[in-house]
């Protein structure tokens, strides 16, 4: 077949993916809390009463309903019709490997539903257990979910059929919240990222993991930063490992905060404790949020000469991993204060 | 707003330089990096540097990037200092195009850059693009693009507009046709009837139907007539461009065809003199039927020469890759209007259209 693909154009649902040198996973989810409205509303409670609602535009009958109509973009009155519970099938679409966000975990059809009595098509799914078993023009019903909550899933899937039933049959109902008014959706979707690793970045942790800070130094405008920041943002050019300059360890408090700490996952410290601002000597980079050490919070302020503190070798494995390696904070040098007003203003 | 009511005039807009990135199913480069190195490429293809550009526009896409507010750090790659004029649209860098193209309109300044950019490898796109959806009725569901463009592809078999060995063969074609873009990520010679022989993914839709995961970007400088007869010889003029949209929801719209590329495509003026070369977004290959007809394309017309979305497909930067692509054939080989096409939403919503013409004047 002389291919010369030369990437699996499939695997964007299976298949291998071209290795990278390192990558942080990071799921993200969205827990959307959602008002419903007095349309929206009115389908999802009606749902509960395993009852759907389509509404009224002019001729039309819309299912799900609009809050306005397509055409014209008028606000349409509330004239609910009921619909169903049988419909047919104008279109569908098998999904044979289901994702985590789909309702079933079994193969199904996605489709387009044309409940009786409506002009529009609902999008939902049908558990016909087989591709075999689904066609265009196809009769089907839904079965609910026994608890419902006024929720699109309410409908647990359509059947192939007339008559619409309930999961696990009509005894397993427990009808308590059916009608009561339904006005907020719950949404609770996650993803999954895995974001590649810069060389820069790993070069700047590997520095760290040494007790060096590595700066990156612009060819153009000297500036230097930090981090393993692979560009200049003010002159847009690319910054590699020749650009790289080892960072001086002492600097200067610019700026501090208090902090109050309040319990979430992660938070070890209960007691207020400070973060400082530090102005690395003789160059124009300043680190931000840096835990200053035997100081006690009264005593913290700007213009304080400080050093970095790393981890001993016995005591790596106790460091938090927040990017900035081995650094355990910064130690109050001794030396004199620097007295400059304009200190304040050098945060970043 | 949609077309120049006459040539030759101080508002007519060019497009005078474009970079588009490689396409890769997954780049070790940041988004800024990509993007670093396409607005480099754009800038000095137009002949100027970033400090000429007075505005810039990016389109690119949080849930893409798994990132809140993404597209503020890539700024870092405009070079912005001393301050920018700067937007962005949460769509295609078409649609950021388009703003640009506006903005120029109002004649203050001569000089704008738009790009895209996405790094679709980082995560499932079954699981990012439901997001897209209707929260409510769509979304819940985990609707993915894939699964709602199989209901619009198996409408199309019904209505016999479309047949799934035409579908093989509009994959076949557009990777045949991607070995000669050097950019292109997936290329090469597929036999029709074998492709047939592949499983589905999400019948009717098969493996080859769907676009490749990319990564890329792509950058397009524009420029006032004046300004852009200075920078090149051949300025490629933006002669109409419009953008339409209909009901999000695929249940209440006929799949079956795109009333809203219609309007776009009448509004852009695709109709008034011959096309020679569309680059459509089609990232599924049953959609550039519905859209060669909506878009009124004769039969002559070469639809993705370059291989288009289903050779690589860089999300929210596919549709501007169109743009320079059509740029590209008057530019550098010589045709005298082309069009390049953008989509966005489930199953074609909205629909955007570009008309370019060589210098002819």
């Amino acid at each position: 077949m002389g291919l010369v693909c030369r990437y699996d154009p499939g695997a964007r649902l299976e298949g291998e993916v071209p290795a990278l040198a390192r990558t942080v996973e990071s799921t993200i989810r969205f827990p959307y809390k959602r008002s419903l409205g007095p349309v929206l509303g009115a389908f999802m409670t009606a749902l509960t009463e395993k009852r759907i609602i389509g509404i009224r535009s002019g001729p039309r009958v819309i299912v799900p309903p609009l809050e306005w109509d397509p055409d014209t973009a008028a606000e349409l009155a509330h004239d609910f019709v009921d619909v169903g519970p049988a419909g047919t099938v104008t279109s569908w679409s098998w999904v044979e490997s289901p994702t985590s966000q789909h309702p079933l975990d079994r193969p199904f059809a996605f489709a387009l539903v044309k409940l009786d009595g409506a002009d529009t098509a609902l999008v939902h799914v049908v558990d016909a257990g087989s591709i075999d078993a689904m066609a265009t023009g196809m009769r089907v019903a839904p079965r609910w979910k026994a608890q419902r909550k006024g929720h699109i899933t309410d409908i647990d899937a359509f059947v192939p059929g007339e008559q619409p039933t309930v999961a696990g049959g009509e005894a397993a109902v427990a009808d308590d919240a059916a009608g009561e008014p339904v006005t907020m959706m719950e949404y609770d979707a996650a993803i999954t990222y895995n974001t590649p690793v810069t060389p820069n970045v790993m070069r700047a942790e590997q520095a760290t993991d040494e007790g060096r800070f590595l700066g990156l130094r612009c060819p153009v405008c000297a500036r230097t930063y930090t981090g393993g920041k692979g560009y200049c943002p003010v002159d847009a050019v690319e910054l590699r490992p020749e650009h790289e300059v080892d960072l001086p360890q002492v600097g200067t408090v610019t700026n501090y905060t208090i902090i109050t700490p309040v319990q979430y996952p992660g938070q070890t410290e209960t007691e207020p404790f400070a973060r400082v601002h530090v102005w690395l000597d003789g160059t124009d980079v300043v680190l931000g949020y840096q835990p200053l050490l035997d100081t006690p919070n009264a005593d913290v302020r700007i213009g304080m000469r400080v050093a970095a503190m790393w981890a001993s070798e016995a005591e790596k494995g106790d460091i938090d991993p927040r990017g900035e390696g081995n650094l355990v904070g910064w130690m109050p040098t001794g030396e004199p204060d620097v007295t400059d007003p304009e200190l304040v203003n050098r945060i970043c | 707003m949609g077309k120049r009511p006459e040539s030759g005039h101080d508002d007519d807009i060019a497009i005078v330089g474009w970079s588009i990135s490689p396409m890769v199913r997954n780049t070790d480069k940041t988004e800024v990096q990509m993007l670093l190195e396409v607005i480099t490429g754009a800038v000095t293809d137009a002949g100027i540097t970033r400090r000429e550009v007075d505005f810039t526009c990016a389109g690119s896409c949080d849930y893409v990037a798994g990132q809140a507010f993404s597209f503020v750090q890539n700024i870092d790659a405009l070079g912005a200092w001393p301050p920018k004029r700067d937007s962005h649209v949460e769509m295609d860098g078409a649609w950021a195009l388009y703003e640009a193209w506006i903005r120029l309109q109002l004649g203050d300044i001569d000089v704008a850059l738009a790009m895209g950019s996405g790094r679709s490898s980082t995560a499932d796109p079954a699981l990012i693009y439901p997001m897209e959806m209707d929260p409510y009725y769509l979304a819940p569901l985990g609707a993915d693009a894939t699964s709602l463009a199989a209901l619009q592809a198996r409408a199309l078999i019904d209505a016999g507009k479309v047949t799934e060995i035409q579908m093989a063969e509009i994959a076949a074609r557009c990777r045949r046709d991607a070995k000669t873009n050097a950019n292109a990520q997936v290329v090469g010679d597929f036999d029709p009837a074998a492709l047939l022989a592949e499983s589905y993914v999400r019948a009717p839709l098969r493996r080859h139907d769907l676009p490749p995961i990319t990564d890329g970007a792509c950058a397009v400088v524009i420029a006032r007539a004046a300004r852009a007869r200075e920078l090149c010889e051949h300025p490629v003029w933006i002669t109409g461009f419009a953008h339409a949209s209909e009901m999000h929801n695929p249940g209440m719209r006929d799949l079956t065809s795109s009333r809203s590329t219609v309007l776009a495509a009448k509004a852009a003026g695709v109709d008034e003199r011959p096309v020679e070369v569309a680059e459509i977004q089609s990232a599924y290959t049953h959609e550039e039927p519905v859209l060669v007809e909506a878009l009124g394309l004769a039969r002559d017309v070469a639809v993705n020469p370059s291989g288009g979305p289903l050779a690589a497909n860089p999300i929210m930067a596919t549709g501007l890759v169109r743009v320079a692509e059509a740029a590209r054939q008057i530019r550098d080989l010589g045709r005298r209007r082309t069009l390049a096409h953008s989509t966005s939403g489930p199953c074609l919503q909205q629909n955007l259209v570009c008309v370019l013409e060589g210098d002819i004047r």
